[in-house]
C-alpha cells in the first residue's frame, strides 16, 4: 500500500484502519501521525454533531403512538373539537357538583381520552423525570395558571417538577407538587380545548379533565377528594 | 402479542430517540422539524413493526425510515430554516470553543446534502462505509468516495472560516 492509498483510505475512515492500512502505519511514521490526527479531527466532529435532543422526547413519542396516529383531517377535528368541547364545557362547568361527580372508567370514555392518558403517563414516565430532577421556567408555569384563570397553589404545596408534556396537538404545562394529601400532578393545556369535564380512574390513579375559559387542565392523584381539595385550592 | 410489540417498540423508542433527533436536526437544522421528523418515522416503524424480522436490524431500518420521512417533507415544502438559532441551545454544553463550534456547523450546512449524508451517518450512527452503502442504497466504493470528498469539502470550509477569524483578529 502506497501513502496515497493510506490517505485516500484514511479520509473515508479514519477510525476503521484495514489490516493493510494498519501494516503500512507501522512502517511509516508520517501515515502514522496523519492517522492519529484524522482520529482526534474525527472524534472531535463526532462530538460537536451531538446536540441536545428535547425534553422527554422519548415519552412524547411514546404517548402519541399510544394515542393513535395524527389524521389527515386533523385540523377539521380540531376545530369541530373545539367547537362541541367549549359549548360541553360551558354546559357542564355551570352545573357542576364535585361531591356526585361521575367517576368513569378508562373503558368507558376511550384509552385515547386524555385524562386516560395522562394517568399512563404520570405511572409510565413521571418517575424516571422526577429522577432526572430537571426543572423548567416557574415563570412559564406562572403564566400558564394565568391564562387558565387558575390561582397558583398556595402554603404547604411545592412544586417537585416543572417541565414539557405532549397532549393531543402540542404540548402541556406538566407540574408535579407536593401537597399535604400527598403527590399531584397538573397539566396544564392553555389554548387547546380539553372537551367536557370528566373523571376518570384508572389504574389505582384518579384524573380529571376539566375545560376552563382558554384551554383546560388535568389533575391526577391518588383520589377524588384529592382532586376536589386541589381545585379548591386552584380557585377552578 | 401487542405486550411483546409494545415492549418492543418501547425499547427501540428509549435507545434510539436521541441519536436519530440528532441526524434529523444535522439533516433539515432546524429543531421543530428534526422532532416532527422523528416523531413520524416512529409512528411509521409502529406502523410496520411486524414486518420487522431481525432485531438487529432495528437501527438501520429506523435510520432509511427517517431519511424517507426526512425526503418526504423536504419534497412537500421547502425546510424554514431558523439560521439565528442560538448555539447553546442546539450544541451540547461542554468546554469547546464556541466560535469554532459555530464555524464548525456553519461548514456542515454548506456541505452538498450527498457528502453531508453519509458523514453524519458516520459521526452520529457510527456506521461503516458498507452499513451506509445499505442505508443509502449505494454501493461501498459511492460512499467512500462521499466521505473523502466530504472530509475534504470540509476541511476547506473550516479553513475559510480560520482565516477569517484569524483576519477579524489582526
Amino acid at each position: 500500500m502506497t501513502c496515497f492509498e493510506f490517505r485516500r483510505l484514511l479520509l473515508a475512515q479514519p477510525r476503521e484502519l484495514t489490516a493493510l492500512q494498519q501494516e503500512h502505519a507501522a512502517g511509516c511514521t508520517s501515515c502514522a501521525k496523519a492517522a492519529e490526527a484524522a482520529v482526534g479531527l474525527d472524534m472531535q466532529r463526532a462530538q460537536s454533531l451531538l446536540v441536545p435532543p428535547p425534553e422527554a422526547l422519548a415519552d412524547r413519542i411514546l404517548l402519541r403512538q399510544k394515542m393513535g396516529p395524527r389524521t389527515h383531517y386533523g385540523m377539521w377535528a380540531i376545530a369541530a373539537t373545539l367547537v362541541v368541547g367549549v359549548a360541553l364545557g360551558i354546559q357542564h362547568y355551570r352545573s357542576y357538583d364535585t361531591a356526585h361527580e361521575n367517576v368513569n372508567t378508562a373503558t368507558a370514555v376511550g384509552m385515547n381520552h386524555p385524562a386516560v392518558a395522562a394517568i399512563s403517563f404520570v405511572l409510565d414516565h413521571e418517575p424516571q423525570l422526577l429522577k432526572e430532577n430537571r426543572s423548567g421556567d416557574p415563570n412559564v408555569m406562572r403564566a400558564a395558571f394565568q391564562r387558565l384563570g387558575l390561582k397558583l397553589p398556595g402554603d404547604g404545596v411545592s412544586m417537585r417538577y416543572l417541565g414539557k408534556c405532549p397532549v393531543p396537538g402540542g404540548t402541556g404545562d406538566h407540574v408535579v407538587l407536593q401537597t399535604p394529601y400527598g403527590h399531584v400532578t397538573l397539566i396544564l393545556v392553555p389554548d387547546y380545548p380539553v372537551g367536557s369535564r370528566v373523571m376518570v380512574a384508572d389504574r389505582n390513579m384518579t384524573a380529571l379533565a376539566s375545560p376552563v375559559e382558554k384551554g383546560g387542565y388535568i389533575v391526577i392523584a391518588q383520589s377524588r377528594q384529592v382532586i376536589r381539595e386541589i381545585e379548591r385550592m386552584l380557585g377552578s | 402479542m401487542f405486550a411483546t410489540k409494545q415492549s418492543k417498540f418501547e425499547s427501540m423508542v428509549r435507545a434510539y430517540s436521541t441519536e436519530l433527533y440528532r441526524y434529523a436536526y444535522w439533516l433539515c437544522r432546524d429543531r421543530h422539524t428534526a422532532e416532527d421528523v422523528v416523531q413520524e418515522t416512529f409512528a411509521r416503524a409502529w406502523k410496520a413493526c411486524d414486518e420487522l424480522r431481525d432485531d438487529k436490524a432495528a437501527r438501520s431500518w429506523l435510520y432509511t425510515i427517517l431519511r424517507n420521512e426526512h425526503a418526504r417533507l423536504f419534497r412537500r415544502k421547502p425546510l424554514d430554516i431558523d439560521h439565528d438559532q442560538a448555539l447553546d441551545e442546539i450544541v451540547d454544553d461542554s468546554a469547546r470553543d464556541p466560535a469554532q463550534e459555530l464555524e464548525f456547523r456553519d461548514a456542515m450546512n454548506a456541505l452538498p446534502p450527498s457528502y453531508r449524508e453519509p458523514l453524519l451517518l458516520q459521526w452520529i450512527g457510527g456506521y461503516s462505509c458498507k452499513e451506509i452503502a445499505e442505508i443509502m442504497g449505494l454501493t461501498e466504493g459511492a460512499v467512500m468516495t462521499r466521505l473523502t470528498r466530504g472530509r475534504i469539502a470540509l476541511g476547506r470550509l473550516d479553513g475559510t472560516a480560520a482565516r477569517r477569524r484569524k483576519g477579524r483578529s489582526a
